[in-house]
């Protein structure tokens, strides 16, 4: 009997997630995250998951986890002193970055303050030119004057981000050789094995954030390893990293930048596999939580890459799962502008003090608070009996907002909710602009604590015909780290015009690329499996500015097809663009490959579905689209596949409550999915 | 009826939704470079007279929000489902403001009746005329500035114009980049019609129009609860382009702001006559025209940034604008630069509401640098490339509680810059440095934030550097509340070698190998005494190189030794400045206080008073010999009074016969 677990920690609750390989049950909890101790949720998960389902320890194979550490370690500013190296007469990356301001529309807007305050950005006299030839060697000496003013300043450690060092690392390289004899001991950090990609403010960022939080993800890394070694765990920690993929805790220790949004990426490669499982190729993917929700677009199982993602006020440039956050979650607060006009949002009362219901200190009415006071959330119990929801305190929480609108403290309730929805309309709406997609063929997947309680009315005002509920969506995250691969990326930038005297060039970088993908995933790694590459390249027209990424199949890369490489641009610009221009010049910026090992997968089998009415548990009285009425409740557990209903109706179930309002019909799959769908001229 | 509240603000988060994904269409589709990276676009949506009731806040200018259509839309004749109309002519409806815009509008109709219209623009990066991108200062007549297109049906009834397209493209340099961005815009204009059709469906028609009104109503009386913040009073204000013209006289923009109760004035009946060059604003006369709202909208949205921008926001609002003046110039005056003009008047108005709202309008942001761009070659290649290098912006003035923002912010907050490494990947330069300058930053309590430099080496022959909107060097960004002025901009060639030549306010260069070409904004203005700066603050700006030892010690009374403050010799020096200098108002460059010496508030009341009699073809030309003679005087014989004006006026109308008998009465 063996077990693979896997733990995702979030700002409210801890997520477990554990497959039994023999039974290929799924059992799940949630428990209180402790953001002050880190790492003692998950012990206190793995003793619970002991207690409840005699998931023993020693039976835990596979282990992987997902963690906010590096993300809250920016927000929180809480990491490491360091000192940022730059080549002389560009000491203001960091400052200047690429300019524009949040909110162009505010004479007092402002940048974040950088993570490396001026004072400690030092000079090196060294210049590297465009094509990689040295313009100025390195002056040793100004490195060692560096490394004498970081020690003064008490740096902790050091950056290193040359100009045009993409191109050719040498120097960054040689000034880390320098500070590894002359400093030894003190963490050196170079742009170029961070991220290797052309634009130095992006390059230094990421460089930046992960030198910033590296110590601390690596101390926190050791201590959860030491854990798990210690409560009996066999199996090596995993993490689940930014690009979707897995790698080993110990490699996390030196690759925080690519670890930094685990927990998110995970949610979607959890939301990808069910998509798969429901049979919707195209989905939208809903991850409400506390304080944002979290979409991502799917397709044929695989979510969209982008970079420049970002981490707390910061930008940061590697391949990541693209998730763009709404500011809308389920503690966004509801407020009364001077003209007495109903907001809701941008302010949060996040997961502390979260929304007045929760009892933990909250007395602004947030949107789970109108929902609570709509009769969607009975005083019932919430994410593993962790939270007890106090309907009074909402309806206390609520009625003061409504006293400032005017309106009855129902319709007060009721007003929110739209108006959030209407909200959350406006944001989706821009994605869908943005990415150029028909919503109308989407199916809206949602998760997270309050993705199920707002997924209709959303799919209703956008159009969307369909709404699937996983069977864990609270704990999807920690499910996604089940069931992602072993996943790298690697990066060149060569800036190629794509012409026949370009061929020779991609092959052998792509042949370098593959023998390091290789090393990292057999040595660094340890995999000996299956391996697998996806080939792809940021390219653009000649004069633009923006690179889009061009996938190529391993025929074309073999054959050194440069002709079909610039078709297969064509199409994927006509694709993102609606337009395309086959007799411009196009220009490849950088040259990237994935290596995949494939990992053991839960399997999840089918169920045959026993189609007919399911039935209630009990009614609860539901005031919906202006009228009180009774609705059905059903427990998620009563719902086995091939169950039917008609909405109104509530589903329940320990991590979350689904809101399903008139005009939907309900279903149950053979995966368990809840299937809830816009009838015609439902909305 | 009115709408309630509720579903006014659900509406206008649909109508956000619906200007939103115009705008993400028209960025996605565009071809131009140089709209993806500048994103000179709008969209919104407009009542059927015209009135814009939603913009987006995400992406596109900012200076164009509450446009008024209504003048434009009256000159086309009939509209029909299915026609999209365009004009870029800033003189035909003055939606337009300068040739490169390309405005659309797209009428909007349900069960055949008009409910509203899709708008917007995009700026094509040229429009044909006498020079490549079709800007430059030394336009004199609007004719030169390209191809003008009046309100016409681009498509009439769903089919395109093609005759119409044909000559407007046969027209343009680059007409495949024109055609490609013009077709995002309609892309735009098509996704808002769409997404009207959804909001009619869903909230119905009666309650879609209701909805318009009560979001103007809205924005309103936001902006009248927020003006109602605003003292009652009159505060006047003038602040000055270096040159009216290539190598001209100064151009002064003078307002005096009337704030009544919950409505505000501009009168800008003291600045100067229209100009002999493309700098004029094109505004028709609108007392309530976009551009000269622009920062009345950004100071009202710094106080709230939850308004909504609309039309509506400015019905409080309106301006005394004398026709045949640089803010209300008569046809055929230039207009393409009048970006320049933009930005001074802008910072104009912000001296006004500088003493209006002293607690919530920062000190002057760092401008006068310019958006450079270079047409070089590669020699390697032999490929010719033409390049926006940079906008290089000034910092953000000082605020009330803290320092302005560094290299950038404000009214230039929409700015990107270019990576070093992407322009040395593609243009054949070498960029020697990027960054902060120090001592730029005004002096102050808090002090302004520095302006940027970029410096680069040519490596082609015959380069041209082209160097749009400098100014900032005689008349540098204020400082209040005894807070310093910013420092100069610069514009040189060769700097620190025996070849160096100061480019002045020049806008064109040609450059050869080797040479090196330095370009540095003006800093932004300081707030309050510097001698209240805390000296550990300077200490840091020394450290972070903001401000120079030297500076530290001659503004700031801080005397730095071997990065250490001297405590007794800061205490000394600090006690001997006291007691020399004060200022409680605005800080003014010593070239504003040399001139403004000569050129008094009186001297120039009297002048544009008495311009305004001549006809608007004569009043640049008389301007500037009164200027010529007042510079002949001894500077110890003006009295200030605006006399020596007048006796000049005299003068010089009399040389002229033409005038006897067309010159008005005052």
């Amino acid at each position: 009997m063996s077990y693979r677990v896997g733990v995702d920690i979030g700002g409210t609750f801890t997520d477990l997630c554990a497959f039994d390989e023999t039974t290929n049950d799924l059992f799940t909890l949630k428990v209180l995250s402790t953001p002050d101790r880190p790492g003692s949720e998950v012990m206190e998960g793995l003793r619970q998951l002991e207690a409840r389902y005699g998931v023993a320890p020693s039976r835990i194979t596979y282990f992987t986890h997902g963690t906010t550490v590096g993300v809250n370690t920016v927000i929180q500013r809480k990491g490491i002193r360091l000192c940022l190296f730059v080549t002389e007469n560009f000491v203001d990356v960091l400052e200047v970055a690429r300019l524009k301001m949040p909110d162009p529309y505010d004479l007092r807007s402002r940048p974040p303050v950088p993570l490396i305050p001026k004072d400690r950005v030092l000079p090196i006299r060294e210049r590297m030119r465009s094509d990689g030839l040295i313009d100025t060697p390195l002056d040793e000496a100004s490195v060692l004057t560096a490394l004498a003013a970081a020690r003064a300043l008490g740096a902790e450690g050091v950056v290193v981000a040359l100009i045009n060092s993409y191109r050719n690392s040498a120097h960054e390289h040689r000034v880390k050789a320098i500070a590894a004899k002359a400093a030894p001991g003190l963490p050196v950090f170079c742009s170029t094995d961070v991220w290797s990609v052309i634009r130095e403010y992006e390059r230094t960022i990421t460089a930046v954030i992960h030198g910033y939080v590296q110590p601390r993800v690596a101390h926190y890394l050791g201590s959860l390893q030491d854990a798990l070694r210690g409560a009996g765990v066999p199996a090596p920690a995993m993490v689940t990293k930014s690009n979707g993929g897995v790698m080993s805790a110990e490699l996390g220790k030196t690759a925080c930048a690519q670890m930094i949004l685990s927990g998110t990426a995970a949610g979607v490669i959890g939301a990808s596999y069910v998509a798969g499982l429901s049979g919707f190729p195209k989905t939208m993917s809903l991850d409400v939580g506390g304080t944002s929700a979290d979409v991502a677009f799917i397709e044929n199982g695989t979510p969209q890459y982008g970079v420049g993602e970002m981490i707390g006020e910061f930008p940061i440039h590697i391949p990541t799962v693209a998730v763009t956050s709404i500011g809308a979650g389920g503690g966004s607060i509801a407020w009364v502008d001077p003209l007495g006009v109903l907001k809701v949002g941008p302010e949060s009362a996040g997961s502390n003090p979260g929304p007045a219901c929760y009892g933990r200190g909250g007395t602004r009415a947030t949107i789970t608070d109108a929902f609570a006071v709509l009769g969607y959330l009975g005083s019932g119990e919430l994410g593993y009996s962790a939270i007890r929801v106090d309907v009074d305190k909402a309806r206390q929480a609520v009625g003061a907002v409504a006293q400032q609108t005017g309106l009855e403290l129902v319709a007060c309730a009721e007003a929110i909710v739209r108006i959030a929805v209407s909200g959350m309309y406006m944001e989706v709406s821009k994605l869908v602009s943005r990415y150029g997609v028909d919503p109308r063929d989407y199916a809206l997947q949602a998760f997270g604590g309050a993705g199920p309680m707002m997924a209709c009315f959303l799919a209703r005002e956008i159009g969307m015909r369909n709404v699937v509920v996983p069977t864990t969506p609270g704990v999807l995250s920690a499910l996604g780290g089940l069931i992602a691969d072993i996943k790298s990326d690697f990066i060149a930038t060569v800036f190629l015009d794509l012409d026949d005297a370009a061929r020779a060039g991609i092959r052998d970088t792509y042949a370098t690329l593959e023998r390091d993908a290789l090393r990292w995933l057999r040595e660094d790694q340890g995999y000996a499996g299956e391996h697998s590459f996806v080939h792809s390249a940021d390219m653009r027209y000649q004069g633009q500015s923006h690179e889009i990424e061009t996938m190529f199949d391993g025929g074309t890369i073999q054959r050194g097809d440069v002709g079909a490489m610039a078709q297969a641009f064509h199409n994927r610009h006509a694709q993102v663009y609606d337009h395309a221009d086959p007799e411009a010049p196009v220009q490849i910026i950088n040259l990237r490959l994935v290596v995949i090992g494939r990992s053991a997968k839960p399997t999840f089998t089918a169920t045959r579905e026993d189609k007919r009415a399911a039935t209630p548990g009990e009614t609860r009285r539901v005031v919906l689209d202006g009228a009180a009425r009774d609705v059905p409740v059903f427990a998620r557990t009563d719902l086995t596949a091939g169950q039917f209903f008609e909405s109104p109706a509530i589903v329940t179930q320990s991590d979350c409550t689904t809101c399903i309002p008139a005009g939907f019909s309900g279903r149950v799959d053979a995966y368990g999915n809840l299937i809830l769908t816009l009838e015609a001229g439902g909305a | 009826m009115p709408i309630d509240r509720v579903t006014l603000q659900i509406l206008a988060n649909h109508c956000g939704a619906a200007t939103e994904s115009m705008a993400q269409t028209l960025y996605r589709t565009a071809h131009s470079t140089f709209v993806k990276e500048t994103e000179d676009f709008t969209t919104g949506l407009a009542t059927p007279d015209g009135k814009t009731f939603a913009s987006p806040y995400d992406l596109g200018a900012t200076w164009f929000v509450g446009l008024d259509y209504g003048r434009a839309f009256k000159l086309v004749d009939r509209y029909e489902e299915g026609d999209i109309c365009m004009t870029n002519d800033p003189y035909s409806g003055f939606v337009c403001t300068h040739s490169p815009d390309v405005h659309m509008w797209k009428p909007i109709f349900h069960d055949g009746k008009l409910v509203c219209f899709a708008v917007g623009h995009i700026h094509n990066t040229d429009v044909g005329g006498a020079v490549p991108a079709s800007l430059s200062r030394a336009n004199v007549e609007v004719h030169q500035e390209g191809i003008r297109v009046p309100p016409v049906k681009l498509y009439k009834r769903g089919v395109l114009n093609k005759e119409v397209l044909d000559i407007m493209l046969l027209n343009v340099r680059m007409r495949e980049q024109n055609w490609g961005d013009l077709k995002a815009e309609i892309a735009a204009m098509n996704t808002g019609e769409r997404k009207v059709h959804e909001m009619v469906r869903r909230f119905g028609v009666d309650v879609f129009r209701d909805g318009m009104t009560g979001l103007l109503d809205y924005a309103e009386s936001q902006a009248r609860a927020l003006i109602r913040k605003i003292p009652n009073g009159e505060y006047f204000f003038a602040d000055y382009m270096d040159e009216d013209s290539v190598n001209g006289f100064p151009c002064r923009i003078a307002v005096n702001l009337i704030v009544k109760d919950d409505e505000l004035v501009f009168d800008y009946s003291e600045s100067d006559p229209q100009l002999t060059s493309s700098l004029n604003m094109p505004t028709g006369g609108d007392v309530r025209h976009v551009l000269l709202m622009i920062p009345v909208m950004y100071v009202l949205y710094t106080m709230d940034p939850s308004i909504l921008l609309n039309c509506g926001l400015m019905r409080p609002v309106s301006c005394i604008l004398p026709e045949g003046s640089i803010l209300n110039p008569r046809f055929p005056a230039a207009v393409g630069m009048r970006t320049l003009c933009c930005i001074r008047q802008q910072s104009t108005v912000f001296g006004a509401f500088a003493q209006a709202l002293p607690d919530v309008v920062p000190a002057a942001c760092g401008d006068g640098g310019p958006l450079i761009n270079i047409r070089t070659m590669d020699t390697r290649t032999g490929r010719r490339v033409m390049a926006n290098l940079d906008p290089i912006t000034g910092g953000g003035g000082a605020l009330p509680e803290r320092d302005g923002t560094e290299g950038a912010g404000m009214n230039f907050g929409f700015f990107k810059n270019t990576p070093v490494e992407i322009n040395e990947a593609e243009v054949p330069v070498k960029i020697v440095r990027y960054g902060l300058a120090c001592d730029t930053g005004g002096a102050g309590r808090w002090r302004g934030g520095s302006g940027t430099t970029l410096e680069f080496e040519v490596s082609a022959p015959d380069s041209v550097v082209t160097a749009r909107n400098r100014d900032r060097i005689r008349f540098t960004p204020w400082g209040v509340a005894g807070g310093g002025a910013g420092k100069s901009s610069a514009f040189v060639r060769n700097p620190g070698r025996p070849d160096e030549v100061n480019l002045g306010n020049t806008d064109v260069v040609t450059a050869q190998p080797g040479d090196v070409i330095r370009i540095t904004s003006a800093g932004a203005g300081g707030r309050g005494d510097p001698l209240d700066r805390e000296p550990e603050r300077v200490l840091t700006d020394v450290r972070c190189g903001f401000v120079s030892a030297a500076k530290a010690r001659e503004e700031y009374g801080v005397v730095v030794r071997d990065g250490a403050i001297d405590d007794d010799a800061t205490k000394a020096l600090r006690s001997e400045m006291a007691g020399k200098r004060r200022n409680e108002g605005f800080g003014f460059s010593a070239g504003r206080i040399e001139f403004e010496r000569v050129w008094t508030r009186p001297a120039y009341a009297r002048l544009t008073a008495l311009l305004r009699t001549l006809p608007v073809e004569w009043r640049f030309f008389v301007k500037h010999r009164v200027f010529e003679a007042i510079e002949k005087l001894s500077p110890a014989s003006l009295t200030g009074t605006g006399a020596e004006v007048e006796r000049a006026f005299r003068e010089i109308t009399a040389r002229y016969p033409q005038l006897s008998g067309v010159v008005a009465a005052e």
